[in-house]
């Protein structure tokens, strides 16, 4: 099976086949050409009450993989990394969808409960990539939310001091 | 002695209470928020109340409820744990009304330490020393000159009303004070319309350092040497060690000696810790603010003294003596302790929900603090902490080798936690050389890539597992045989998209 993965920036190819006793990986990074093949013993990947002991070259790890649709994130030794993957079939899916808009959106909305502490921006106002657009308090912490690109404000839905719902539409840039 | 204790808590501190009540042989009442029912203290603690929704405003902090629950539970004291009621003279005078000990300190020692400047003119009359500064607003370059003279170089001016480094400068050379005395003026006049200026040292390799001192109804108060804390995010603790190795046997010394006299002059009863800034350059300290509840960070102090501070807090708010006498009481080895979160450990945002897997370390001389277990959910309405990681060891060194070996078989998965921000601190020569301040985590951790951060881990081992994973999801949810006709078929397909 041939799967495409986006992780960290990073884009790869990956192959798996299925045998009766092992795996067998195909990783290749975009710009490269050379694949990079593992035969992965199904001895030394196995699923032990549900976390997965895997022994990789004499490395013993101890995974836990959540997936969600394209979204997986594998944690292991206190690290965790999100993977998207797609197969082919899903690449399709994605293809055939209207163009763009796949990240980002037109709306800044609040990803848990919380208290807007201070919105640094005005409507109308051009804000650049990394600037910050306001803080808010969630879980006893201040956080600063920064533009993820280049925007102009359309709205600000919230003032200093108001209290917040999961979802709830913060600022909506033109 | 008290037969029943409610804990005014939730969860790691409220488990900690409840095991010192076990061990007394007093009964536990917790109390838990809608949040809060499938919280680990709510399954240890003898009785459980409900006692309101989430927000902790209608649960934790609702006193009239919690009162009413004592009522009913007969109660006869409780534990404020930290944070929340801990330090609200309102609530400790409303028990006293209502007959039930609160234990931890007085009102009066609380409203004492609350006001923050009140509090530093109080310990000024008790000869503790604050940061030299000017009394008052300092109006112009010769007053200026004489009292930065007077505190020393290098000196921080301040604007009354300075912030987002406006009307805020620190002057190095006596030469360049008077050109900066007069920026900070007028930033301060033109920025917020208050030309008040302030003169303060400036201390430069600051770091974070607190004496646990314990009183009691009988006049004795004792400290418990301290522990630094110099390892923040946020102005918030990460991690804490004890003793701290910046500190010389001297200034120890006289540091314990300046904390008990504090305690002393407002006859504080019960734990209490106060906060110094401790300047590793000079090695001078001087009183920042004292806590008037237990610390988060109080297993340190507990296994280099080899006392339990919580079984302490009730026996002294059962009017006992305390157990140990100043003499009694040594530091023996090193102890370290490391909050684990429940955030992104670049970023620190919080990252509540479900724990999937959840195994906690165990060896010799590891201690785990936590309120967590597997498919716990972390409420976003409350800390983000789900455990604390304590170690012991002879040398600071040991301590050091088994909080490794402890983190390296945590596992906590289905939320992002900190640990491999403590594997990274562990072993950063500033960490390990003790001169770290409290700028560190900004100075040498932020900007930190994930790639860095996450070195422990093979990448390959992230994408053969992602792979294997992802395989056998498409295999059953039949997107298999479609897929699986021909490799090459599926590459054409996948690169014609791609063009």
């Amino acid at each position: 099976m041939y799967f495409e993965a986006e992780t960290n920036g990073q884009n790869y190819s990956l192959t798996i086949r299925e045998d009766r006793e092992s795996w067998r990986v195909g990783i290749k990074k975009q710009e490269q050409t050379d694949w990079d093949y593992h035969n992965v013993s199904k001895n030394d990947y196995q699923r032990l009450d549900q976390a997965i002991s895997f022994i990789f070259e004499n490395s013993s790890y101890l995974i836990d993989v959540v997936g969600e649709g394209t979204d997986y994130t594998v944690y292991t030794r206190g690290s965790y990394r999100k993977i998207n993957i797609f197969n082919d079939e899903m690449i399709l899916h994605e293809s055939l969808k209207s163009g763009g808009q796949l990240k980002g959106g037109n709306n800044l909305t609040a990803g848990m409960p919380g208290k807007i502490v201070k919105v640094f921006v005005k409507e109308g106002q051009e804000v650049a990539e990394g600037e910050p657009l306001l803080i808010m308090e969630a879980m006893k912490m201040e956080n600063e939310m920064r533009s993820s690109h280049d925007v102009v404000i359309d709205k600000i839905h919230v003032n200093d001091g108001d209290t917040v719902e999961s979802g709830e539409n913060l600022i909506s840039f033109k | 002695m008290f037969n029943k204790i409610l804990i005014a808590n939730r969860g790691e501190i409220a488990v900690r209470v409840i095991r010192a009540c076990r061990n007394l042989g007093i009964a536990s009442v917790a109390v838990y928020s809608e949040a809060d029912r499938n919280s680990l203290h709510v399954m240890l603690a003898d009785e459980a109340y409900h006692i309101g929704p989430a927000p902790s405003a209608q649960s934790y902090l609702n006193v009239d409820k919690l009162v009413e629950v004592c009522k009913s539970a007969g109660v006869d004291a409780i534990h404020p744990g930290y944070g929340f009621l801990s330090e609200n003279a309102k609530f400790v005078e409303r028990l006293q009304q209502e007959n039930i000990a609160f234990i931890g300190p007085t009102v009066d020692n609380i409203v004492a330490m609350g006001d923050k400047l009140a509090a530093r003119e109080l310990m000024e009359k008790a000869n503790v020393p604050t940061v030299p500064g000017s009394p008052g607003a300092v109006t112009s370059v010769e007053e200026a000159e004489k009292i930065s003279q007077e505190i020393g170089f290098p000196v921080i001016i301040k604007a009354s009303a300075g912030g987002g480094g406006k009307g805020i400068r620190v002057v190095l050379d006596p030469k360049e004070l008077a050109s900066n005395f007069r920026a900070c003026q007028s930033e301060g006049k033109n920025y917020f319309s208050d030309d008040r200026v302030f003169i303060e040292r400036f201390i430069q390799n600051p770091k974070h350092i607190e004496m646990q001192v314990f009183g009691d109804n009988h006049g004795n108060v004792v400290h418990l040497f301290e522990r630094e804390c110099s390892v923040q995010r946020r102005h918030q603790k990460v991690i804490e060690e004890s003793p701290s190795i910046s500190v010389p046997p001297e200034v120890r010394e006289k540091m314990g000696a300046v904390a008990v006299a504090a305690a002393k002059s407002i006859n504080y009863i019960g734990a209490g810790t106060i906060e110094f800034i401790f300047d590793n350059n000079t090695k001078e300290f001087f009183f920042m603010e004292m806590n008037t509840r237990l610390q988060v960070e109080h297993p340190i102090t507990e296994l280099v003294t080899g006392t339990d501070l919580v079984r302490e807090q009730i026996l002294v708010a059962d009017g006992q003596p305390l157990s140990f006498k100043q003499e009694d009481i040594k530091q023996k080895g090193h102890a370290i302790e490391l909050r684990i979160c429940a955030e992104d450990p670049l970023t620190f945002v919080p990252s509540p929900g479900a724990i999937r897997r959840y195994r906690e370390p165990s060896a010799p001389f590891i201690r785990v603090d936590g309120g967590a277990y597997e498919g716990y959910e972390i409420p976003i309405y409350y800390d983000p902490m789900i455990s604390k990681v304590i170690s012991w060891g002879d040398t600071r060194e040991e301590c050091i080798k088994r909080l490794n070996g402890a983190l390296s078989e945590y596992m906590i998965t289905g939320v992002k936690t900190n640990i491999n921000l403590h594997r990274n601190i562990l072993k950063h020569p500033h960490f390990l050389s003790g001169e770290y301040t409290t700028q560190f985590i900004e100075n040498e951790i932020s900007g930190k890539k994930q790639e860095d951060m996450f070195m422990f881990v093979d990448d390959r081992v992230f994408l053969i597992s992602a792979a294997i994973e992802a395989y056998q999801d498409a295999k059953s949810n039949n997107e298999f045989k479609f897929n699986e006709n021909s490799q090459w078929k599926a590459q054409g397909r996948a690169k014609q998209l791609r063009n």
